[in-house]
């Protein structure tokens, strides 16, 4: 992970639930809060990867009262359209032409007049200045690209496939052709089945339930005789396979494909660079057998799609996008920013200006986190409570970081409030002397350097709060990379140390209690008083810095 | 807001930045020409090295005596919040038109931060645009609502890229979606606070002279 330090990643709890829970069922947090009490998150752990997200990632089911992940939301379509004309593609469209849009092309890819007397136009792209020339098409219009290149395409490979066929029967190149033989050799099973199975009765369409009831109720008034009827049957023949292109069989021998000489001459003389790569041909199925980069075909703009996110759990829609192409408005957004109680790290002796690595704005590079093993680094840790209420946080972290490297880790006020989120009129007028962007350098610069140096962090002791956030002071002490080399030899092989494995990355499990007016009661005036205690608890990761090897 | 000492600023030669009455900060190390085609929305700051080629713009009609009372036409269009760091180049895009070489307006919406070392030719970058260090965006191409392109990508001419876009690598490819809350999630304006895509307002009042 190339992410800059330090960063929060917050854990979708699905992953613990060995499945995804089952529609409507809506018990699964007891289940979920009772494996959470005895497993400790492991960051280092490979699974850990796939449920740890950037808090902007997450969504949060207020059904469910559970985050939710791309695993544990489902997908719904709202529009397709093309990314490049930005219009909408209809469903109904998109379902027969397929994902792409007729009318447009490839993405770097756009018609160029090339040689306009003579009305032919190019497809050219501007950035490697490859252009279809180069493939030998030309276009008379410039519209309906990917019509015109479909039509080129048959022409030139569509033709060669017929000849193929006509001379050598067993060998045609695949293609399109691949459907007229599957077509055959289903027509032709399809034959067989129906003429080796059951019998379809000759009355097999009457009204009457038994074939045989109908068979002598037929007897009685003087038809066919049962005996008669049957009598008139064809044995049925065995089943037997495919014997022929007529029957959809293609046999492949051994003694070469055609042109294969040629292809390795042309290896020979073009060197791998010349060659198409695997990326390249799996683009388009016209490109799956293109073995050379002259003979890649431009394919067309494929669709994009804005989705609509709904909970795997009780469908409810979590993100709903506007029915409009290029709005990036929502009718329905639950994000988990406004449920999650988020978290923040920083040095509490910054040694460097802190910088905001995605904001740099000189180039310059950023030192490197680093902190060095059996060193005790204090963090402010801070919370920011996103709802409206009071919110009682109680912090958990394992004594040890879980990994290979074990770093201590102690938070010295586990459990503290965090006041609630308001307008932003609320913070102005409750910190009437300056805006909370510099409060900080504020605050420094009023208690000055020598009261800021004084001040001690201790234990149970909240750091600093303001309106809707709580700072405590995080000791972490990191552990060695290398273990100490041993004096008596181990039989024990020394477990190899692999990649990331020197992040010091600290799991911390929060948990969140707060009052608040109940869902069904909010519009009810006889319930007004009441409150119903509500709790959520997550594990977040707090990825701080490398621990230096030496 | 509120803090904000103005009136200082400006008369004081030893800041670095110049702050107009709508509060752009103009680094007095940016080469800017053609000042009078340039408008900035306001709030938005213009970072030491950068070079903004307002003096590109298209040309009136023929008439040459004709063109002072027209006014001076738009080369680029700035929003509101917008950063644009350390060594950056916006340069109108160019195109033969009828036979003629003409330059075309370039429009950049609010919100957007481009990082240091960009060259910028686009003709529509829309608001809440996070755009990395050492990029090209070619000319023509159009940036959509809530993108991010990543540092050193190179965006092809005429690219379109759709909302809500990741985009990176050399030529610029779709690379995936940014998350549902994108730019969300600023309630107060401290560090922590900044978010790429979101609000840039605490980022242009922390860059100081």
């Amino acid at each position: 992970m190339t992410t800059a330090f330090p960063y929060v990643r917050y854990a979708c709890p699905c992953t613990e639930t060995a499945a995804p829970p089952l529609l409507g069922k809506r018990s699964s947090q007891d289940v979920e809060t009772e494996q959470d009490e005895g497993l400790t998150f492991n960051p280092h752990d490979q699974r850990a990867n796939f449920s740890l997200y950037p808090l902007d990632q997450l969504l949060f089911c207020d059904e469910c009262n559970h985050t939710r992940c791309p695993k544990c939301w489902t997908d719904e379509m709202i529009y397709w359209y093309c990314p490049h004309c930005q219009f909408d593609v209809p469903s109904s469209s998109v379902k027969s032409d397929g994902n792409s849009r007729p009318s447009s092309s490839s993405t770097h890819l756009r018609p160029d007049g090339g040689s306009s007397s003579n009305d032919s136009y190019i497809l050219h792209c501007q950035y490697c200045d490859w252009s279809t020339l180069e493939i030998d098409v030309k276009f008379s219009k410039p519209s309906r690209i990917t019509e015109q290149l479909q039509k080129a395409w048959k022409a030139r490979y569509g033709a060669k496939e017929e000849k193929d066929e006509e001379d050598r029967k067993q060998h045609e190149s695949p293609g399109t052709q691949h459907d007229a033989t599957f077509a055959n050799l289903q027509r032709f099973y399809k034959d067989q089945l129906s003429e080796s199975g059951d019998q379809p009765n000759m009355y097999s369409n009457s009204p009457y339930s038994s074939p045989a009831n109908l068979a002598r109720i037929m007897n009685l008034y003087g038809g066919l005789s049962y005996n008669a009827l049957k009598k008139t049957r064809e044995k049925p023949q065995p089943m037997r396979e495919a014997g022929g292109l007529p029957e959809g069989l293609v046999t492949y021998t051994e003694d070469g494909i055609p042109g294969e000489e040629e292809m390795i001459e042309k290896i020979k003389t073009l060197g791998l660079e010349g060659t198409a790569s695997e990326e390249q041909r799996l683009t388009t199925p016209q490109n799956y057998d293109t073995r050379f980069q002259d003979e890649l075909w431009p394919i067309a703009t494929p669709l994009r799609v804005r989705r609509g996110k709904r909970c795997r759990t009780c469908r409810q829609f979590l993100a709903r996008p506007e029915h409009k192409v290029g709005s990036m408005r929502y009718k329905i957004r639950l994000l988990a920013l406004n449920y999650v109680q988020r978290l923040s790290i920083s040095p509490l002796q910054p040694t460097a200006p802190r910088q905001n690595p995605s904001f740099q704005l000189r180039p310059e590079t950023l030192p490197e986190v680093k902190v060095h093993p059996h060193q005790t680094q204090q963090y402010i840790l801070t919370v920011r409570n996103p709802i409206f209420e009071t919110v009682k946080v109680t912090l958990a972290t394992p004594a040890t970081t879980p990994g290979k490297v074990a770093s201590k880790v102690t938070i010295l006020c586990p459990s503290f409030t965090v006041g609630p989120a308001g307008d932003m009129w609320d913070e102005a007028l409750s910190a009437s002397t300056t805006s909370d962007g510099s409060r900080r350098a504020a605050m420094a610069s009023l208690t000055g350097s020598s009261a800021d140096g004084d001040r001690q962090p201790e234990a149970g002791k909240v750091w600093e709060r303001s309106r809707n956030t709580t700072s405590v002071i995080l000791e972490v002490v990191p552990g060695a990379v290398k273990s100490p080399p041993k004096i008596v030899p181990d039989d024990k092989q020394e477990e190899e140390l692999t990649e990331d494995d020197d992040i010091l990355e600290i799991p911390i499990y929060v948990r969140a209690e707060w009052e608040a007016v109940p869902h069904d009661a909010a519009g009810h005036a006889d319930h007004k008083g009441e409150r119903e205690s509500r709790e959520f608890a997550y594990w977040c990761v707090l990825g701080v810095a490398r621990i230096t090897q030496t | 807001m509120s803090s904000r000492p103005t009136a200082p600023n400006r008369r004081s030669t030893k800041n670095e930045y110049i702050e107009t009455d709508t509060g752009n900060k103009i680094s007095r190390r940016a080469h800017i020409e053609g000042k009078q085609n340039i408008m900035l929305g306001g709030k938005s700051v213009l970072m030491a090295g950068v070079t903004l080629r307002g003096d590109l713009h298209r040309l009136q009609e023929q008439s040459e005596g004709d063109e002072r009372s027209k006014g001076p036409v738009t080369a680029i269009n700035i929003g509101r919040a917008c950063i644009i760091s350390t060594n950056c180049t916006l340069r109108p895009p160019m195109r033969i038109h009828h036979g003629t070489m003409t330059f075309y307006p370039m429009r950049m919406g609010d919100n957007i931060f481009i990082g240091h070392s960009t060259h910028v030719s686009s003709i529509h970058i829309a608001s809440h645009v996070h755009i990395g260090a050492n990029c090209v965006l070619g000319p023509f191409s159009v940036i959509k609502d809530n993108c991010k392109v990543l540092p050193n990508t190179v965006v092809p001419p005429h690219m379109i890229v759709p909302a809500g876009s990741v985009v990176g690598g050399r030529p610029a490819r779709i690379l995936g979606e940014v998350g549902d809350g994108w730019g969300q999630g600023q309630t107060g304006g401290g560090e922590e606070e900044w978010v790429e895509g979101g609000d840039l307002r605490g980022v242009v009042r922390s860059i100081k002279g």
